[in-house]
């Protein structure tokens, strides 16, 4: 999520966040009834239409952000070329492109703060169960913690390929974990210092 | 009663005794609390910011028990950790700024106000919605203290506070802190961060090995560190 704002402002996103989630949500609704590969077709070309009228590097960014869908496209192809279904397996991949890309290019054109004041908004019914300020407090420290996160796993890394000719894998689960509970601790005493959440 | 008030306090963790029969009445503008790594400083800096509970004896601050009123804590202590990283919660400047002002009280939209005209003032206005991640150690460290300081707090704990800076950025946090009108309780290794206080207490082991003006403590602490160094100074393992 953190690494999918666009590289260029475009008109999309000055239009409100709660519009383009619920075309969104719209929009993947009808790629579900949406059961030959011609209707899908054209969904697809009009995702792929919605990011070119803007600068090139905007549907670039783009392209490259669907990368983690290939290994995916590439089971299904193969397995619905073994089983000779290429209308099925058709419908299958421009489903799934295509609600990736649509997805995807709502959050670039979206910003984090206001998709965040969205889920509050939708989340207030649930106040006296999950009080909302609580709820924000949350998505916040997600926001805050994963690049540290992230970072601190590649310090464990870097530490163990200082000192071992192998690839650390697996093996910084357990460091990289007791790493995540430290931090824990660590933001726990951060926030009783300055008034918790009450 | 005003000030900070330790009655044989004391704090084991792990079985292991980590302060232990602590009295002491803190009532001076500038105290410096030095000592080697692993005498207990920072748990010392813990227990009278309130964040964790003594295992023995009594903790006060102005008569209040910093660790069960954190309200009242709020407005009378504010802690700088060593490791900024530890300290910031949010991702952005001036939601980290408004954060403590919120916790006392103050609307959010307020609260991002004050955050956004203090940045403006200290000249920073452009770094209001900057990511956190993006700032540098120095940068960091600024934002925890501004942080700290926007909840006025009358007295403020530094722990280390000029750990990892390069000299321009001490030269600066020192003015900085020198300026405050607050009571500060600074903990160190070096006695340079310490010299100019009203007063010093040396902890050893937990303990308080010496309590009096940096004249009278520092040589000899000086003098006691030198001659440990000398010797094997880090095989004993601490409690």
């Amino acid at each position: 999520m953190l690494t999918l704002t666009s590289p260029v402002e475009t008109p999309l996103h000055r239009l409100p966040a709660g519009a383009k989630l619920a075309a969104l949500a719209l929009f993947t609704l009808i790629l579900f009834r949406l059961s030959t590969p011609l209707p899908l077709a054209g969904a697809a070309a009009l995702v792929a239409a919605l990011h070119l009228p803007w600068e090139r590097t905007f549907a670039t960014h783009a392209a490259r952000m669907l990368r983690p869908l290939w290994p995916f496209v590439l089971v299904v192809a193969l397995w619905h070329l073994w089983t000779r279904d290429l209308n099925g397996g058709a419908v299958i991949l421009l489903r799934m492109v295509t609600a990736v890309a649509a997805a995807n290019l709502v959050t670039m054109t979206t910003r984090l703060s206001d998709m965040l004041a969205v889920f509050e908004a939708l989340a207030r019914p649930l106040s006296p169960i999950l009080p909302p300020r609580r709820l924000a407090l949350a998505f916040a420290l997600v926001i805050r913690f994963i690049p540290t996160l992230s970072d601190r796993m590649a310090l464990l890394a870097e530490a163990f390929r200082a000192r071992s000719p192998r690839q650390p894998g697996w093996r910084l689960a357990v460091p990289a974990t007791l790493a995540a509970l430290d931090g824990a601790d660590q933001a726990a005493e951060a926030l009783r210092a300055r008034g918790g959440t009450d | 009663m005003g000030g900070i008030t330790l009655q044989d306090a004391g704090y084991f963790a792990g079985g292991k005794e980590i302060l232990s029969g602590l009295s002491l009445h803190l009532e001076e503008p500038r105290i410096g609390i030095i000592g080697r790594n692993g005498s207990g400083k920072t748990t010392l800096l813990r227990l009278i910011a309130g964040l964790v509970a003594p295992s023995s004896g009594t903790v006060r601050v102005d008569g209040i028990d910093p660790f069960t009123d954190r309200k009242g804590a709020l407005s009378r202590l504010g802690i700088l950790f060593q490791n900024p990283e530890h300290q910031i919660l949010f991702p952005t400047v001036e939601e980290e700024l408004a954060f403590g002002l919120r916790q006392q009280g103050l609307p959010q939209p307020q609260a991002l106000d004050t955050a956004r005209a203090t940045l403006a003032t200290e000249g920073r206005a452009h770094w209001a919605k900057a990511p956190v991640s993006t700032l540098s150690g120095g940068q960091k460290h600024w934002l925890c203290l501004q942080a700290v300081l926007m909840m006025r707090p009358a007295t403020i704990l530094l722990d280390e506070p000029f750990a990892g800076l390069d000299l321009p950025s001490i030269a600066r946090v020192s003015r900085r802190l020198a300026a405050l009108p607050q009571r500060l309780v600074t903990i160190s290794h070096d006695t340079a961060a310490v010299a100019g206080a009203d007063r010093v207490i040396w902890l050893e082991a937990g303990r308080i090995r010496a309590d009096g003006p940096p004249a009278q403590v520092l040589p000899p602490f000086t003098a006691e560190m030198a001659r440990i160094g000398e010797a094997d100074a880090d095989a004993d393992l601490a409690g």
